[in-house]
């Protein structure tokens, strides 16, 4: 179960996360947009990937709703008083409109965080590939994905170093701020100027030519793929036809 | 040189744009660890934008919030705010507003001005006014003392936008003033930046 969902085709997996977008903003009410995080649930525990995605979830969309509860709650325009105490009121319009849009955020939050989860980058962006995007377009997102944690690094080895020069990065504001300067501007400078080594080695392989280029990689389409896509688009089929007639 | 959407996106363009939303990405957790009061996470989009000119800029800006959507979606939707800030920080370069002090604070005002316009829509429509983080309590206190929900929105983004985006564009135009010569020859946009240096016979530079 859980190889067969990691080894669905990138592109199958988007359609999921386009499906729960449609099927959201059709759908009224909250209480079907609200069921899609369990549904993400349950496929991340059965993909092994439960709790990276609870996790990355949590941390995301938590406070996020929260807020919204609580400033659209005492804030928002309306008539039915709940609680109120001091200057402020709890409105049941408020609580009402506050379901509505987490419900909306939960659900599209949950969907695009499970997609990356169940998906490697790799295989998304050679879909993508095949899909006909430019490789321009692909290696920029590539080597932002692979860029990133190596700045990081640097940026740690650049502070390591200053700092044995000397250069304080604790105390009181101005001592701190002082600090920018010598670790950013480093940083930065150094990676700019190395973009020039980048393009010569791009160059010498081939990056700017016109032919067709293989891969390495092989990314099968199998027959769940067609089983899952026919699925949804019946279910997105249900859906749109309900909302019509209701 | 020619410039134009087309022409703008050379390999040494395209390579920037990783870098960018790297530097972005990196400023921001520098940031976090020297606990300053401030984000810097533009700083990355506006030097790309600056050299590389402004559609290059408005595709690191939108990128780095996609690629933060990846493991944080809410920050999706507002890649167009900081496409809007790319965008405009490459025509406030093309248009030499990023060479003189006071040119450059008044650009920074501008950017943030820019930016809370494109992200209290989102931030109103998207999120009922909320970000999840610090600022909503500033935009509580508005919204108590009787504001609507789209003024205290915006004033708010604009009171904490201000200061983080004047430091910020100050800072990037610093940093691009500092890159060698031979570099900046060789962006669309770099010419601008470019300084003569005095040299004595020697090579060595003249203060």
């Amino acid at each position: 179960m859980k190889k067969s969902i990691l080894d669905l085709y990138p592109t199958t997996k988007l359609l999921g996360v386009l499906f729960v977008f449609i099927s959201i903003l059709i759908v009224p009410g909250y209480a079907y947009q609200y069921a899609i995080l369990p549904i993400c649930m349950v496929i991340a525990l059965l993909a092994g990937v439960l709790q990276s995605f609870c996790s990355l979830f949590f941390k995301g969309v938590t406070l996020i709703v929260l807020f919204i509860f609580i400033i659209q709650g005492f804030f928002y325009p309306g008539e039915t008083v709940l609680w109120s105490g001091w200057i402020f009121s709890l409105k049941l319009e408020g609580l009402n409109y506050s379901l509505l849009l987490t419900s909306k955020i939960v659900a599209i939050t949950a969907s695009i965080i499970l997609f990356f989860q169940i998906t490697k980058t790799k295989d998304l962006i050679i879909a993508l590939e095949k899909m006909g995007t430019p490789k321009k377009v692909t290696y920029v997102i590539m080597s932002t994905l692979q860029i990133i944690p190596q700045m990081r690094k640097q940026l740690n080895v650049i502070m390591d170093a200053q700092r044995s020069r000397g250069v304080e990065t604790e105390g009181s504001l101005m001592i701190r701020a002082k600090a920018i300067v010598p670790v950013l501007g480093t940083l930065i400078i150094s990676s700019f100027e190395n973009t020039q080594e980048r393009v010569i080695t791009l160059e010498s392989r081939a990056f700017t030519t016109q032919r067709k280029k293989t891969n390495v990689t092989v990314l099968p389409k199998g027959p769940l793929d067609t089983i899952v896509r026919i699925v949804l688009l019946l279910l997105l089929v249900l859906i749109i036809w309900k909302g019509v007639i209701g | 040189m020619k410039r134009g959407l087309k022409k703008d996106f050379t390999l040494l363009a395209i390579t920037m744009i990783p870098i960018g939303v790297a530097i972005n990405v990196v400023a921001y957790q520098l940031m976090t660890i020297l606990k300053m009061p401030i984000y810097l996470d533009v700083i990355g989009t506006c030097i790309v934008a600056m050299v590389a000119g402004p559609w290059v800029g408005l595709v690191t800006g939108g990128l780095g919030n996609v690629v933060n959507g990846m493991l944080n979606p809410v920050s999706i939707p507002f890649a167009i705010t900081s496409m809007a800030i790319g965008l405009t920080a490459g025509y406030l370069s093309k248009y030499r507003m990023l060479v003189k002090p006071w040119r450059i604070i008044v650009s920074g005002l501008l950017i943030a001005v820019v930016s809370s316009a494109t992200s209290s829509p989102i931030q109103v429509i998207l999120f009922g006014g909320v970000t999840g983080q610090s600022g909503d309590i500033v935009m509580a206190t508005l919204l108590a003392t009787g504001k609507q929900i789209w003024t205290a929105v915006f004033s708010q983004t604009l009171l904490l936008g201000v200061v983080d985006k004047v430091l910020a564009i100050l800072a990037s135009s610093l940093i691009v003033y500092k890159m060698t010569p031979q570099f900046l020859s060789k962006m669309h946009y770099g010419d601008i930046y470019m300084r003569s240096k005095k040299m004595n016979r020697k090579g060595d530079q003249v203060k």
